[in-house]
């Protein structure tokens, strides 16, 4: 009896020796989370992401494994960012003649939203006193999190402060957008999009997806731009401050 | 098949922007290469390979889902940051929410009109 519970105590431990356990993990509390989400009618702060990030902290805690068995596994789950950021290119091609001709107007303002998105949030953080690390891990914030994490380690920020970073930004500006385009009067897709696209990466883009197909592609133009754009002035900026 | 076949299209764009970024020192990430360059070919070829848009869309549906496990470590890295919560919440939602505020009366303003008012200028607030 006493081998089999001891046997009992080491599942959790062996399950996550191999991905399946991390990646099941995930999935199911991917779905919980949507279930959740609608359950809790749609709040506009609290995106599925957000519920299934907590339902799966929680349940690490609970199971006596380290966050860093989770993350072994879970890597796997992540190396489809690679081919999802390239699939980006089939919607990125539909609305080409819809950025050709608006291709003056981008140029001009998006790489200074891309560069406002970065400088207010690091200019409140330095005036607030926190140190380096912090404020790299803070610059990326509204990039798409392969070139987001990329640059948080160049500039020598904190992958997990990122990533946490990037989901609050995210949900911060899909509801700042939603808000903010209400009190303007905005209802052009295109507009909508781009703004969740430059402010508010892949979860952004998510959003924009679920409002149309306009949107999602001039949000899809929107992140890969910013993403791009940040990539290459973000670390020449940095080393001319530090 | 057709599904593996256009996933297979997706990794060859993506190991032709991962070869590109280390021949030239890219600063940018492969994925965002592969996909200007997957772009660039199907303008080359005047359409899109229909394998490709098949698997894409599953695969963009899933973006979320994929960020979603780097999320979950915030929680365990907390006490870290201890003291500097609310200089990190503040700069993330005021800078936020000011970022969108600058992009939205930008675009409005340097962004010409739909001309084809119709469908396209009705969204869907749910």
């Amino acid at each position: 009896m006493s081998d089999w519970l001891a046997r009992l105590s080491q599942l959790p431990q062996q399950w996550f020796e191999s991905p399946i356990a991390a990646i099941a993990l995930t999935l199911g509390a991917y779905f919980l989370g949507i279930r959740l989400f609608k359950l809790m009618r749609r709040p506009s702060w609290c995106p599925p992401m957000l519920i299934a990030a907590i339902v799966i902290a929680a349940i690490i805690a609970l199971l006596p494994i380290d966050i860093d068995d989770y993350n072994r596994g879970a890597s796997w789950l992540m190396l489809l960012l690679g081919p999802a950021t390239v699939a980006l290119a089939v919607p990125l091609y539909q609305q080409l003649p819809q950025i050709r001709a608006l291709w003056k107007p981008i140029l001009m303002t998006l790489p200074l939203s891309a560069t406002l998105a970065a400088c207010y949030a690091v200019i409140i953080a330095a005036i607030m006193g926190a140190p380096q690390d912090v404020l790299a891990s803070l610059a990326p914030k509204s990039v798409t999190s392969p070139i987001a994490l990329s640059l948080a380690e160049e500039l020598g920020g904190s992958r997990a402060l990122l990533m946490g970073a990037l989901l609050t930004t995210g949900v911060t500006a899909i509801f700042g957008v939603e808000w903010l385009s209400r009190v303007l009067r905005i209802r052009d897709p295109r507009l909508i999009g781009l703004a969740l696209g430059i402010n508010g990466h892949a979860l952004g883009t998510v959003r924009a997806f679920e409002i149309n197909s306009v949107a999602g592609a001039f949000a899809s133009l929107g992140m890969s731009l910013t993403g791009a754009f940040t990539a290459v002035v973000l670390p020449l900026v940095w080393h001319l401050f530090y | 098949m057709s599904v593996l076949r256009g996933f297979l299209w997706l990794l060859v764009f993506l190991l032709l922007g991962q070869t590109l970024v280390r021949l030239f020192h890219i600063p940018m990430p492969s994925g965002v290469v592969g996909m200007l360059l997957l772009t660039l070919w199907f303008g080359y070829r005047g359409g899109m390979n229909s394998d490709v848009v098949r698997i894409s869309q599953p695969l963009i549906a899933m973006l979320a889902l994929l960020i979603m496990p780097g999320v979950v470590e915030i929680f365990f890295v907390a006490d870290q940051f201890a003291d500097q919560w609310a200089a990190i919440i503040t700069a993330l939602i005021a800078g936020t929410l000011l970022s969108v505020l600058s992009s939205l009366l930008l675009m409005r303003r340097y962004l010409p009109r739909n001309v084809d008012t119709g469908h396209a200028g009705a969204v869907d607030h749910e």
